[in-house]
């Protein structure tokens, strides 16, 4: 199968990422796959939570900026489920009873729209010096008709297919602990899901083969958020030091 | 893929072919669309609890007018209160988007609201749960006429259900004047062509008034007429909702 | 959670129901190490559920669907409205999820619950997806005419599992859908036809008598709670408050996976844990299915 611009079924678009673009808010971040580009904005954490939130542990609130118009059910799902995803990668133990704010602004849609947005909340959240477990990277996979796969749709292949699936992994740990301790069972803890969302159908088996192509390239995408994050907190580490 | 999301087309539903002849309500000789007698009341059932999540709830359908109210509390009264020594009474009526005939908007009723909260406030004992409040919510499943009446006494049986202490239950009946006569416990269609309404709410035990509307054109006999006619009524009424509470508790005896 | 050791020390002079408000997670954990719910479930068994079709004697379509205490009502409101250009054939459902404050003690009057919209998206999406309406069959006249489906669910007693009861409550208020007979007028309206006169105007009828959908394969939905290693299905509010990571995984009654739903949570899905919950559903499915099945043969029975 070909696709329009060329790529292979499980090459990813272009990726670019900056971090703190904007002066005022405590860590930010852009991310683009290819045309589709968001900019996230965190804030916190600040004192209290909302009513209706645990306040023995930090809160997290998201809010979606469409690129026009009003934001309805679409963006209010969107919301729901990048706060549920943040939450989950946060240590929310270290600063209970405290609000962090995520502001996402959609810069333009060309498809896999969710996971770029949760891409860049989470290297905003690094950015603002958040204490995460560790970071999350998403993607999306686009199920056609004849159970073909290809990653990371722009919105013209995504209308055409019949389904796909935004999933988020946990980015591949590097660590010194031993790597026992990183199994859950008898997978790697690399290899669980944190959110997925699907839409259109397809069969289960279709549904576990774009589990394993995602997971194929979380390492990639992973690669490229430390890289991102790298070089400024050495060179803030240096002036620090 | 459905209808895109946000702005909907406008919309109409289809009326009858033939419209129904409006007359036959203001001859001398008409019967009332359901066939009761004129100071015949609906069938009236009554179920305590139920919506679980509630300290206390109950159902009442009268015809088919179907009200589910929750009674939640006494619970923390919201920050911006001031400080009260007696407890506080929070009611709240909404209507489903299928409630009425033509569809609507499936919004608060602002007036039901108000009018719930006098007809409650002076049965219930407020001193008892001072600093706290009582959330009264009643939702109406459908209308068919008379909803207020049910909505009060409906929620005056979820609040005994959530053991909220009161002086009596309420029981709330209504009369229309059409042309000549006193119809009790109008349906939806009597209501549109009534000339004027009385509607009284009740503690029978007590022969005590909460609320007394009246609306339209009334002779003096006439008024009195119609209120030993609600009166009457809410006390056979009460007598329902007691027994529903006596079989709900001897239940969950068992 | 905060104290362990003090739990362990008072948990053995503590009252059981003082314990499970103190400790809710221990609590929780001490049940599940014996393979058993509160309640008294096994961990995947799902609770009593029921269906009642036409509970709203006014709408086109309705079903009351219960499923523990959780409580669905959903009713179908059919209107006629001028289809898009872009697809003239087509009619249109319109999908709405209410949390009215009778329903838990969090929602407010003039403040609407969080999850509702959410809830209705997903309605949505998993009815669109699962191409369960044939929307050229709501269209009356081409380009002229169609039928909107105003399909309302209206939660009445909230107690975990929201989705499963709300989406259950919905397939099966479409099941029950009946489309009115409708003729055109001579302005180019649609009314009402009574069975009287349907003879007479026989050349302007648009859709001759009541019909029903033609439903493909119904999609029904078990969610699960991921908890360590354990897998409870069809949770209530009291678990999913305190066992966070949820998996709503919906399948039509062909087997095809129409939505996997997992927002975030602090429990990592491993693939053998997702085919646990597949596998779960699979079998909900079937049981749903005959639930629904049996009540629209019930329906069909008293119609003749």
């Amino acid at each position: 199968m070909e696709r329009p611009d060329g790529r292979t079924p499980n090459q990813l678009r272009p990726l670019s990422s900056l971090r703190s673009v904007l002066h005022r808010a405590h860590g930010s971040a852009t991310w683009s796959q290819g045309d589709t580009k968001v900019i996230a904005a965190v804030y916190g954490p600040k004192g209290g939570t909302k009513k209706n939130e645990n306040p023995q542990k930090a809160s997290i609130e998201v809010i979606w900026k469409p690129k026009t118009g009003q934001i309805g059910k679409q963006e209010k799902e969107y919301e729901m489920i990048l706060k549920r995803t943040l939450e989950s990668i946060c240590i929310r133990t270290i600063h209970p009873n405290t609000t962090t704010s995520v502001i996402v602004q959609v810069v333009h849609d060309d498809g896999a729209l969710l996971p770029c947005a949760i891409n860049a909340a989470c290297a905003a959240f690094v950015d603002a010096g958040i204490p995460l477990k560790h970071l999350a990277v998403a993607i999306c996979c686009s199920v056609s008709e004849s159970g073909y796969i290809i990653l990371d749709p722009t919105k013209h292949e995504e209308e055409k297919m019949k389904a796909f699936a935004y999933l988020v992994y946990p980015n591949a740990v590097v660590s010194v602990l031993p790597e026992k301790s990183l199994q859950v069972g008898d997978e790697p803890m690399a290899n669980g899901l944190i959110t997925s969302v699907t839409q259109g159908s397809m069969s289960v088996d279709d549904y576990l083969h774009c589990l394993e192509r995602g997971r194929a390239t979380t390492a990639k995408l992973s690669e490229f958020l430390r890289k991102n994050i790298e070089p400024k907190s050495t060179s803030e580490l240096s002036k620090a030091g | 893929m459905a209808g895109k999301g946000g702005a909907n087309p406008a919309t109409y539903s289809p009326s009858p072919t033939i419209q129904k002849k409006k007359a036959p309500l203001f001859k001398e000789d008409w019967v009332r669309p359901d066939g009761r007698g004129f100071h015949q009341c609906r069938p009236a059932f009554f179920r305590t609890g139920a919506v679980n999540a509630a300290s206390g709830s109950a159902y009442a359908e009268f015809g088919n007018t179907k009200v589910i109210v929750s009674v939640f509390g006494p619970r923390e009264s919201k920050k911006a209160m001031m400080y009260s020594d007696t407890g506080r009474l929070n009611c709240n009526v909404s209507f489903t988007t299928f409630a009425t005939p033509v569809r609507g908007q499936g919004s608060d009723h602002k007036e039901y609201t108000a009018m719930l909260h006098k007809a409650l406030e002076g049965a219930i004992i407020l001193e008892s749960f001072p600093k706290t409040t009582v959330d009264v919510f009643a939702l109406v499943l459908e209308s068919s006429g008379s909803d207020l009446p049910v909505v009060i006494s409906c929620a005056s049986l979820a609040l005994a259900d959530a053991g909220i202490m009161m002086y009596d239950l309420v029981a709330s009946v209504s009369v229309s004047c059409v042309s000549k006569n006193l119809v009790i416990d109008p349906i939806f269609e009597e209501e549109n062509y009534q000339d004027g309404s009385l509607m009284i709410t009740c503690m029978p035990s007590r022969y005590e008034i909460t609320q007394l509307t009246v609306t339209g054109e009334w002779s003096t006999p006439k008024i009195n007429e119609g209120m030993q006619l609600c009166l009457d009524a809410c006390a056979k009424l009460a007598k329902i909702m007691r027994s529903c509470l006596k079989e709900a508790a001897s239940d969950s005896k068992e | 959670m905060g104290l362990p050791n003090a739990s362990d020390d008072l948990s053995s002079e503590m009252e059981v129901d003082a314990f499970r408000r103190l400790f809710p997670l221990r609590f929780f954990e001490r049940h599940l190490a014996e393979s058993i719910r509160p309640d008294g479930r096994p961990l995947g068994k799902a609770r009593d559920t029921s269906v009642f079709l036409g509970a709203v004697a006014s709408a086109n379509g309705s079903a009351l669907a219960k499923i523990g205490s959780t409580t669905m009502l959903t009713a179908i409101k059919m209107e006629v409205m001028t289809p898009s250009l872009e697809s003239p054939d087509e009619g249109c459902i319109a999908i709405d999820f209410h949390m009215p404050p009778i329903c838990s003690p969090i929602v407010r009057p003039g403040r609407p619950a969080e999850a509702a919209p959410v809830i209705s998206k997903q309605l949505f999406d998993t009815i669109s997806s699962s191409g369960l309406v044939n929307l050229k069959e709501l269209s009356l006249v081409n380009g002229k005419a169609a039928w909107m489906a105003y399909l309302d669910v209206y939660c009445l007693d909230a107690d975990g599992a929201l989705f499963d009861a709300a989406l259950l409550s919905a397939v099966s208020a479409l099941s029950h859908l009946q489309i009115p007979a409708v003729a055109i007028n001579d302005d180019g309206k649609i009314v009402l036809m009574s069975e009287e006169d349907g003879q007479k105007q026989a050349q302007e009828q648009v859709n001759k008598e009541k019909r029903k959908l033609t439903l493909k394969s119904i999609p029904f939905s078990l969610t699960c709670i991921l908890h360590k290693n354990y897998i409870l299905a069809d949770p209530t509010a009291e678990e999913e408050s305190i066992m966070e990571t949820l998996v709503t995984i919906v399948l039509d009654s062909s087997g095809q996976l129409i939505s996997l739903y997992k927002p975030g949570g602090s429990v990592l899905a491993h693939t053998s844990a997702l085919q646990d919950c597949v596998a779960l559903t699979r079998q909900r499915v079937k049981e749903l299915k005959s639930i629904l099945d049996e009540q629209n043969s019930v329906m069909e029975i008293e119609q003749d």
